[in-house]
């Protein structure tokens, strides 16, 4: 007995995992069935669109501002022991545009916008709001989440784009006042470097990483249970399974598209 | 006409339904009562689709609601006007928009005939002045009778009210099951009422069905009911201190 109870606790982990991941893409596959044709409700997807992208833009500016100076005092070492100050752009330029802005800016997104999703949906999904819309024919799928899972994709995309340019930005001048890096060198060297294959790594790991913090949070909104500290419940799980999935799927896509 | 039967329904292996079987004639009004837990929400939910059951068959108005699909599911529930207990309001939306939403969404009306109707809903539950409020800044028994005004202002075929009483002082919990009946007097549709205003129901409805632990084990005229010789019936009916004790 109590030489099984580890191993059923993994077993019991493991189980649950697959219930939550065959939900999460149960929900997938019928928002892609309402994707084509298109059927979602379009004032909805506009709100969605000012509050997630629009609303989240100043945060994500001084994220992308602080992970371009941190980027330049980390490297410091390097470049100034192996005098590759021409580099240097080359270098905040690779690791900011494929790895470090999509990943933390969608951590940064899952915290803000994935939990306030599944707070919502899951505070309409037990005061029966979400039943209640079925009875005025409304379809869930089609009016909560397509809108969510659009609008997420879309604003997480141009979110990244907009925070690999600030962070860059403030790499160059933080290369320039910590290295006396000019802005030339550095400009010059990220440009003559990067591939237009790095900038689209970077779109589309931003568009995988909004799709899945969205099924994430939509998945865990719509099947909270037990009241208040449910949704708390589910705001958690949908954080802690969107950071879980977003590091997997980062290693995966780094792995495929490097 | 509502047709329930043999009803199973279980969550994280607790029986919540529990070889439920009930028929509901069109036209009827039915008051439902029984202990907290027993199942009363979740039979609501069941009779229009929103819940589907383990096993049993469920057939609303000629359509099997276990085996429709999609189109047939939300062709019957339109035509399902549902009070939930937890209100359901859309908290971002006035008191007269939630009220006026299902017309807007269900029916062909203009935008003065909508506000004209809403309004009167409103009226009729005793929230005039209330309009423009939000959902979150009324009392619990306000918000009932706000989601009780939107789920029968398109006159739905099929009205089902959980609980509308809750919480409620017991005047306006007997006016609010008389505005049910009356709203079932002058369409002639079919009513189901889930009250814990044990005298109030047994005075307003056609039938009774009283429920314990997920089925119905009493249902008849109120008159009936009242003369059960069974056990569960009348410990339920002295529990609920009904005024009459009569030969009992
Ligand atoms: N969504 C749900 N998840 C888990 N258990 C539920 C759910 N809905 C109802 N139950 C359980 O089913 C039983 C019946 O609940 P309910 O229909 O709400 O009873 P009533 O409305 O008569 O108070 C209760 O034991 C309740 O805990
Ligand atoms: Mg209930």
């Amino acid at each position: 007995m109590s030489l099984t109870r580890p191993i059923r606790r993994v077993g019991r982990v493991f189980i649950d995992a697959s219930y939550e991941i065959g939900g999460a893409a149960r929900l997938l596959a019928r928002i892609f069935r309402r994707l084509v044709p298109p059927d979602l409700d379009i004032p909805e997807l506009r709100r969605c669109l000012l509050r997630m992208g629009y609303r989240s833009l100043s945060i994500m500016i001084a994220t992308a501002f602080v992970v371009g100076i941190i980027l330049v005092i980390q490297a410091f070492v390097f470049v100034d022991r192996y005098g590759l100050r021409s580099q240097l752009g080359w270098g905040a330029g690779f690791t900011t545009i494929r790895e470090l802005g999509p990943v933390l800016l969608a951590l940064m997104f899952s915290g803000r916008v994935g939990a306030y999703t599944a707070a919502e949906l899951g505070t309409m999904e037990v005061t029966d709001q979400v039943d209640g819309l079925r009875c005025l024919a409304i379809d869930p799928i089609s009016y909560l989440v397509v809108p969510r899972f659009v609008a997420m994709v879309i604003s997480l995309v141009a979110l990244t784009i907009i925070g690999n340019t600030v962070a860059l930005l403030s790499a160059s001048v933080m290369g320039d006042i910590m290295m006396d890096v000019d802005q030339h060198t550095f400009w010059s060297n990220l440009f003559a470097m990067l591939t237009p294959w790095d900038y689209a790594t970077s779109i589309i790991k931003a568009a995988l990483f909004g799709a899945i913090i969205a099924v994430t949070s939509c998945h865990y909104g719509l099947t909270t249970t037990g009241g208040a500290p449910g949704v708390g419940r589910s705001v958690n799980n949908a954080v802690v399974s969107s950071a879980v999935a977003i590091f997997v799927v980062d290693y995966l896509s780094t792995f495929v598209m490097g | 006409m509502i047709n329930l039967v043999n009803i199973h329904r279980t969550f994280d292996g607790e029986k919540a339904l529990d070889g439920l079987t009930l028929f509901v004639p069109r036209g009827t009004l039915l008051g439902i009562i029984g202990p907290g837990g027993c199942g009363k929400s979740t039979l609501c939910k069941v009779a229009c689709g929103l819940i589907r059951p383990d096993m049993g068959a469920v057939v609303v108005d000629g359509v099997d609601l276990v085996r429709a699909d999609r189109k047939k599911l939300l062709a019957v529930q339109r035509n399902c006007g549902v009070q939930f207990q937890n209100d359901a309001l859309f908290e971002h939306m006035t008191v007269l928009a939630n009220v006026e939403y299902p017309l807007r969404r269900l029916t062909d009306l203009g935008r003065g005939e909508v506000r004209a109707r809403a309004m009167e809903r409103v009226a009729m539950v005793g929230l005039s002045g209330f309009e423009d409020r939000y959902p979150n800044s009324l009392s619990g028994g306000q918000r009932r009778r706000v989601a009780l005004a939107r789920a029968c202002v398109t006159d739905p075929l099929i009205l089902i009210c959980d609980d509308p009483t809750a919480g409620l002082d017991p005047v306006t919990s007997r006016r609010i099951l008389d505005m049910i009946a009356g709203i079932r007097y002058q369409t002639g549709n079919t009513v189901i009422v889930v009250s814990s205003d044990v005298p109030g129901m047994l005075s307003v409805c056609e039938r009774a069905a009283l429920m314990w632990s997920g089925r119905i084990i009493e249902e008849g005229v109120p008159a009936d009911f009242m003369k059960s010789e069974r056990d569960e019936v009348k410990r339920f009916l002295d529990d609920a201190r009904l005024p009459f004790g009569g030969d009992r």
